[in-house]
């Protein structure tokens, strides 16, 4: 897929790849020092590594279920479908969204 | 060999009973092959249960025998997770070469001391304007040398 995109899409690729890693390692940081403990930079890169094919994994999951419901905006109702095997943090978390943005799947 | 024999007389008769549950025939045959007994000496496969550190976990933890049982590991063979392994009649999907990637990424950061190559290579792509960047930006090398 990466590689369809060519030269402009793999800067690209690792440009979000960058930002993931960034982001990735602040939350690294929160958890140690929430835990007292270090993370090595060989830690962090995997865990960064992996949220962003995460990415790519839900945001094919998320593709499917939206054309399931014959629908072609992502809505909530999708995400929530990404958790269905574990508990229900994410749909408290999106009930609480919808509540206060009054986010409504359109009608049929 | 009588076993495999035995097996086959027993998937002929799936046909005759439409009932969800074993037939007594069924049963007899389930309880002296694959049942494990006490006697056995092995210890009953459990798989793990999904547990997540960060949230509350609604789902209940029950609390099994945990010496009379063998919890199933996913991880004890990790250094085998670095190259796909064969298949029969599932591919392998993209979610499995991901993690096989991630296996083979940290086999080779495994060794690293001090900067991490993959920092290194992504680090010049980093633009500012994508990150969310943190009341304390000392926190982080990559902050710190951007």
């Amino acid at each position: 897929m990466e590689a369809a995109e060519g030269e402009e899409g793999l800067l690209l690729t690792q440009r979000l790849r960058a930002a993931v890693h960034y982001m990735a390692c602040g939350l690294c940081q929160e958890v140690a020092e929430d835990k007292g403990m270090e993370f090595s930079k060989q830690a962090m890169a995997p865990i960064a590594e992996i949220t962003f094919r995460q990415c790519k994994n839900f945001a094919k999951d998320l593709e499917m279920f939206t054309r399931h419901a014959k629908q072609s905006t992502i809505t909530t109702e999708d995400v929530k479908l990404l958790a269905r095997r574990s508990s229900s943090y994410i749909t408290q978390k999106s009930d609480e969204i919808t509540s206060s943005d009054h986010i409504h799947r359109g009608k049929k | 060999r009588p076993l495999s024999k035995e097996r086959r007389s027993g998937q002929k008769q799936v046909h005759s009973h439409e009932n969800w549950s074993l037939s007594p025939e069924e049963f007899e045959i389930w309880d002296r092959l694959y049942r494990i007994k006490e006697s056995d000496g092995v210890k009953e496969p459990v798989l793990p249960q999904s547990h997540f550190e960060t949230l509350e976990n609604l789902e209940d933890i029950s609390e099994h025998e945990e010496e009379a049982t063998h919890k199933l590991s996913l991880s004890e063979w990790s250094i085998w997770q670095n190259r796909p392994f064969p298949t029969f009649m599932v591919d392998h999907s993209d979610r499995c070469y991901n993690f096989i990637s991630v296996m083979e990424m940290i086999e080779l950061l495994r060794n690293e001391q001090g900067d991490c190559s993959y920092e290194l290579e992504i680090q010049p792509h980093l633009r500012i304007e994508d990150v969310h960047v943190q009341r304390n930006k000392s926190h982080l090398s990559v902050a710190n040398s951007a």
